[in-house]
């Protein structure tokens, strides 16, 4: 039992996911902090929880259903619950397969702050970065948001750059006190309104985007969100650490705590919800005085089921032990594939 | 003389090179990179690589190695009696991790073996940071809460302390290590007598440097 259903947390926009017949995702819930790292096996429901709030990003721009437009008939059914001032409101999603949910309905259907909840829903984003789609040109009227795939990263920095320049200034900082073998981030004109992405090297060579490392892009992206000036209220992404060196994920962990936890950064802004997911024991490692912040996800067969890491009794003698990402992969913490 | 670091972060190695330089009375020459460990235990369980690769294949002097204590038992005088060795506490331990593994090494590059320096932070090296600026912080203090089974602060209290928040990030630590270390001046007396888990890795390392020396 998930005994942190109950728990407030100030930060979160989305206390709670229930799933029924969701993919996986059988018969489970799962409570929401600010920041929620989900470890799992593959194919255990980490991205079918983010897909679900996209998908209730999607239907919250669309007309609500009634009470008869959700199935009746054993199909997929997402139960979304808030925190306050939004906690009387239940967002119920009906689905007609694992791939169409197309109904959304709220309880109380009246529900007065609705509306103020659907903004802060609508601005629910999800990354998968890759980093040959961030080494491209992109349109620089096109930088409003980073893309899913952080396919826009240079025009998203060519307008960071003109419209808050304190925030890019504190992005490149940031940037190059990581990497002190670099000296600029640089914007160059490509033909056809599009603009390049660039490193400066200290010794005065430039780096086009395309010559970086998967591990810069990829940082390169994860800071565009950290040090974005209107940061969606619900972020989700996948696997930050990929492609970075086990010594600097403590920078990408910091650059997502920048969102989550703002005023622990000196910023004066509404947290982010962060839900996102590693496979990396070292990157989990990070979380080991956090553990409120972990989500393991359980697969047994083909159901999957979620609990989190600070329910478990035993954990600080675990600690005692050994590293918190040795013990994930050792099974003790469970969240391992099943092997035959 | 040539240290060599063993850590559990880049802001605790940067804080640590200020300390050796105040016990020195002179910044040695640092061996770098900085050798980084997972916490405990993997800094107990990569030890003996790390001054086998030390002793082998550099002309490293010293290896300081700082851990944080957590909940485990703090290392007393009393531990220190000859051929007594708690195997709860992490001093002992690491001492012993030396110990076995550089008796067993023949000289290299024109030393016997690499000289051991050994410290454990009670409970985490934030304590160390607020060494002569809150009295209530010692390791005195966390022994007397041990023993009454209520301990006078957390380690997130002590980062709060340090920090102004539990979720520091790595350049705030760094630059509040720094600033921390400073504060020292160069004088590291008040540590060491409020930190014996500090004395006795200072102790070492002048140990260290007399061995050199002569």
């Amino acid at each position: 039992m998930d005994n942190t259903l109950n728990r407030t947390h100030v930060g979160a926009v989305i206390a709670s996911i229930a799933f029924q017949n969701f993919k996986a995702l059988r018969n489970t819930r799962v409570a929401l902090t600010p920041f929620n790292l989900v470890i799992g096996p593959n194919g255990s429901g980490k991205t079918s929880l983010m897909e679900a709030m996209l998908r209730l990003r999607t239907l919250s721009k669309l007309p609500l259903s009634d009470a008869t437009g959700i199935q009746k008939s054993g199909g997929p059914e997402i139960e979304f619950r808030f925190t306050a001032p939004h906690d009387a409101i239940v967002a119920r999603m009906g689905c007609v397969s694992d791939v169409q949910c197309d109904t959304l309905r709220i309880e109380p259907a009246t529900a007065p702050s609705w509306p103020a909840l659907r903004t802060d829903i609508g601005t629910i984003r999800s990354y998968v970065l890759d980093h040959r789609a961030m080494a491209e040109a992109a349109k620089r009227s096109a930088g409003a948001d980073l893309q899913g795939d952080g396919g826009n990263l240079a025009a998203v920095l060519f307008q960071l750059r003109a419209n808050a320049p304190a925030a890019f200034a504190g992005l490149t900082a940031e940037l190059l006190r990581i990497l002190p073998e670099f000296r600029a981030i640089e914007l160059t004109e490509a033909g056809d309104e599009h603009v390049a992405l660039a490193l400066r090297l200290v010794e005065n060579g430039l780096v086009p985007a395309e010559g970086l490392s998967q591990g810069i892009l990829y940082l390169l992206g994860v800071l565009a969100l950290a040090f974005d000036p209107e940061p969606p209220r619900v972020l989700c992404i996948e696997e930050p650490d990929r492609g970075i060196h086990p010594r600097m994920l403590r920078e990408i962990r910091d650059a997502l705590y920048r969102l989550s936890y703002p005023e622990a950064f000196g910023a004066q802004r509404r947290p982010v919800q962060i839900v996102t997911s590693t496979h990396s024991p070292y990157f989990i490692d990070l979380f080991r005085d956090h553990p409120d912040e972990v989500v393991i996800s359980q697969k047994k067969g083909r159901a999957a089921e979620f609990g989190r890491l600070s329910d478990r009794a035993d954990l600080a003698e675990l600690l005692r032990e050994g590293s918190l990402g040795d013990m994930w992969f050792s099974g003790i913490l469970g969240g391992v594939p099943e092997e035959r | 003389m040539k240290v060599a670091l063993l850590s559990e972060s880049p802001a605790d190695e940067t804080a640590l090179r200020g300390l050796v330089a105040a016990v020195l009375k002179q910044p040695p020459k640092f061996v770098g990179p900085g050798y980084r460990a997972r916490g405990w235990p993997n800094v107990a369980q990569l030890l003996p690589a790390v001054l086998r690769h030390l002793h082998f294949n550099t002309d490293t002097d010293v290896l300081v190695t700082v851990v944080d204590s957590d909940d485990s038992v703090v290392h007393t005088a009393a531990h220190d009696a000859p051929g007594y060795f708690h195997p709860h506490c992490r001093m002992c331990q690491l001492r012993a991790v030396y110990r076995q593994t550089t008796k067993r090494l023949p000289p290299a590059h024109g030393r016997a073996r690499v000289i051991r320096a050994v410290g454990v932070a009670v409970p985490a090296i934030e304590a160390w940071y607020l060494g002569g600026r809150d009295a209530t912080v010692s390791e005195a203090a966390w022994i007397a809460g041990q023993e009454a089974g209520a301990q006078p602060y957390s380690r997130a209290e002590l980062k709060w302390r340090v920090y102004g928040t539990d979720r520091p990030s790595l350049a705030h630590e760094t630059e509040c290590a720094l600033r921390e270390i400073a504060r020292l001046n160069g004088d590291v007396r008040r540590l060491e007598f409020d930190f014996p888990g500090f004395a006795a890795v200072a102790a070492d390392l002048r140990a260290g440097l007399r061995l050199n020396n002569s």
